[in-house]
């Protein structure tokens, strides 16, 4: 295919998006619920994208995400919620003196909390990150839930199991959409620079990587840290999305979603975990029907209750896992050769059909 | 007079009760062509993963180029100029033929990372040179073909090329060969002595190489260790090797135990008398 073909077919799908988005934020198309879904997923894709730059391109099995999302989400409310409103959500233990004083624009609040969420990733990485698989697992695991009671229990500054509510929230689909484009194609640009390179050496080989000079510690606390910062950013999206944050929301049930999210896509691909954060986030929302009752020709189904929803998501996900273990893209990227070779082949498998009936 | 690019000084690497490595002291030259050689499980793998950093030995010291490489991690010791393959071949498997070598030119990188990213002006020249440098390589190894193959879809025997190939992309002054002809056909085997050969030439290297081929170590070498239950029995010229009563009793199992301790205190007279030179050269 020539470049040129390939740069109009990318304008005009790039036009696309944007004329649908356009349509969904100005109300023509769709209404607030499904909005609110796309933001959702949106913001997911955030936290997939930077869960699968650990787990999937460095072969680090991380599972702290809940935990720096929290991070993200609890400083952009603790810094956002306008001034006025502070006392009155700090009813039982007044907030912080200084903090009570600060009110910061949200993008600075955003970016506030996925620096400080990579700081802690440094921090906790030193030691951490000398751990393989499922230990490393184990450790992080631990870590989003020292997270999570720790912000339960630091009264004055999170206040507590109530959590902060009145967070300016977003209003325009821009928003996420726009900060999830510009995340992403950071990560990307990452994994696609020799530094990304490196991380999939550790990933394949790490004896081998680090016989070749490649500092595993350098290069683990890197994406490690980065993966922090954006589930972080993703964290402080969700906040403002919800308008309102509480610890309970960051258990570590939390990650699972990304893991599966990940797991569907591809370890190892952008392009599949973009995808699969929309599937994973529609789909849930889609298959709330199980949830409700059910009635057929005037008879009760009787398995049609609440939690029905969850039980045929994990069935999904078994059969996902055990038939297509590669996820949806396996380790390959959207291109428009892939799309046009895959019509190809449908093209051709097709005529040697026909021929062979002949 | 000659610069000594590797010295093992009385390097013992012991895991819990188990004696892997015992008092073992080597010395390479620079532009030489050392061998390893020893009966299965004699610690010469584990001689190597204590030169590269995989394991710190319990005792004992390793210089290179008068450096220690004590406490240091592998890969410093990479950025430091010894590069090597391994027994069981450690490619990047699903990563290309090319990916492979390019990775090996990672630790040059001068460029930051966002430079990088953004594919500057500065990080789009090293780019390019470390991707024909790269390139050049693939084609000195015969592998150029093959560039954008997935490696683990090569072949065995270019498997080991490609292994040499990433190997010297880190810019090596030594090279470290852990059983180079495992598993090829005897015509396979003199090409790669003869490769090695080659590249030892091309590039500058000392090499130092662990192989049970007896043939291909006979034709290349300069110089033989031997190594049984982790001790050194014998050290020399091929020559000497061949005819050494230790090291037939070792592979053979014949002659007496006198001989090898004689052997054994010769091999440390040697490697002594060498410290004691360069002691002296120090003072001065």
């Amino acid at each position: 295919m020539k470049k040129r073909t390939r740069i109009i077919l990318t304008v005009i799908l790039a036009a696309v998006f944007i004329v649908i988005l356009t349509l969904l934020d100005q109300g023509v198309l769709g209404d607030n619920y499904v909005r609110r879904v796309l933001n959702l997923a949106a913001i997911y894709s955030i936290v997939a994208v930077s869960m699968n730059l650990v787990n999937g391109f460095t072969g680090l099995f991380s599972l702290g995400q809940a935990g720096f999302m929290a991070i993200g989400a609890f400083t952009v409310a603790i810094f956002t919620v306008p001034l006025e409103y502070r006392e009155a959500i700090f009813y039982i233990s007044p907030q912080n003196p200084i903090l009570a004083q600060i009110e910061l624009p949200f993008f600075a609040a955003l970016l506030l909390g996925g620096f400080i969420a990579a700081g802690i990733a440094l921090l906790i990485g030193a030691p951490v990150l000398r751990l393989k698989s499922d230990y490393l697992a184990i450790a992080t695991l631990g870590f989003s839930e020292i997270i999570r009671i720790v912000f339960n229990n630091m009264q004055s500054i999170t206040n507590g199991a109530l959590g902060i509510k009145s967070i300016p929230g977003v209003k325009t689909m821009w928003l996420p959409f726009g900060v999830a484009a510009i995340s992403i194609a950071i990560m990307k640009l990452l994994i696609n620079s020799t530094y990304g390179l490196a991380f999939k050496a550790i990933k394949e080989d790490d004896i081998a990587a680090e016989a070749m000079g490649i500092s595993l510690f350098k290069h683990k606390q890197l994406s490690f840290a980065t993966g922090a910062f954006f589930a972080a950013i993703g964290g402080g999206l969700y906040a403002s999305l919800l308008t309102s944050v509480e610890p309970k929301s960051f258990y570590f049930t939390f990650t699972y979603t990304f893991l599966l999210i990940i797991v569907l896509g591809g370890m190892g691909s952008v392009t599949g975990t973009v995808i699969s954060s929309f599937l994973v986030t529609l789909g849930l929302e889609w298959l709330r029907f199980f949830d409700e009752p059910l009635t057929i020709g005037g008879v009760a189904i009787p398995l049609f209750r609440s939690g029905l929803r969850m039980v045929v998501f994990s069935i999904l996900l078994m059969t996902i896992v055990l038939f297509f273990r590669n996820g949806l893209m396996s380790n390959k990227e959207f291109s428009w050769e892939g799309i046009s070779g895959f019509f190809k082949r449908l093209f051709s498998r097709g005529k040697k059909e026909a021929g062979s009936n002949e | 007079m000659s610069e000594t690019v590797l010295q093992i000084q009385n390097a013992t690497m012991r895991f819990g009760g188990v004696l892997a490595v015992n008092d073992l002291s080597i010395d390479v030259q620079k532009g030489e062509l050392v061998a390893l050689i020893g009966p299965n499980g004699a610690g010469k793998t584990t001689a190597f993963n204590m030169i590269t950093g995989v394991y710190q030995p319990t005792e004992g010291m390793i210089f290179f180029k008068g450096e220690t490489l004590n406490g240091l991690r592998s890969d410093r010791i990479a950025k430091k100029g010894i590069a090597r393959t391994f027994q069981n071949i450690r490619l990047f498997r699903n990563l290309t033929v090319l990916e492979n070598v390019m990775i090996a030119t990672h630790l040059h990188v001068k460029s930051g990372i966002i430079s990088n990213m953004l594919m500057l002006p500065n990080a789009r020249k090293e780019d390019k040179e470390r991707r024909e440098k790269s390139r050049r390589l693939l084609d000195r190894t015969g592998l150029l073909q093959y560039q954008n193959d997935i490696s683990s879809s090569l072949p065995y025997g270019l498997q080991r090329r490609l292994e040499i190939a990433r190997a010297l992309a880190t810019d090596p002054t030594l090279l470290l060969l852990d059983e180079p002809a495992a598993g090829m056909n005897p015509t396979e085997t003199e090409d790669l002595g003869r490769f090695i050969q080659e590249i030892r030439e091309e590039f500058d290297l000392t090499v130092f190489l662990i192989e049970h081929h007896m043939q291909l170590v006979m034709d290349i070498s300069q110089k033989i260790y031997v190594l049984e239950y982790g001790r050194t029995i014998a050290c020399g010229a091929p020559e000497e090797i061949q005819s050494n009563p230790a090291v037939i009793k070792a592979y053979l199992g014949e002659s007496s135990d006198e001989d090898t301790q004689k052997e054994e205190a010769a091999c440390r007279g040697q490697a002594s008398s060498f410290r004691m030179k360069q002691s002296e050269m120090k003072e001065e």
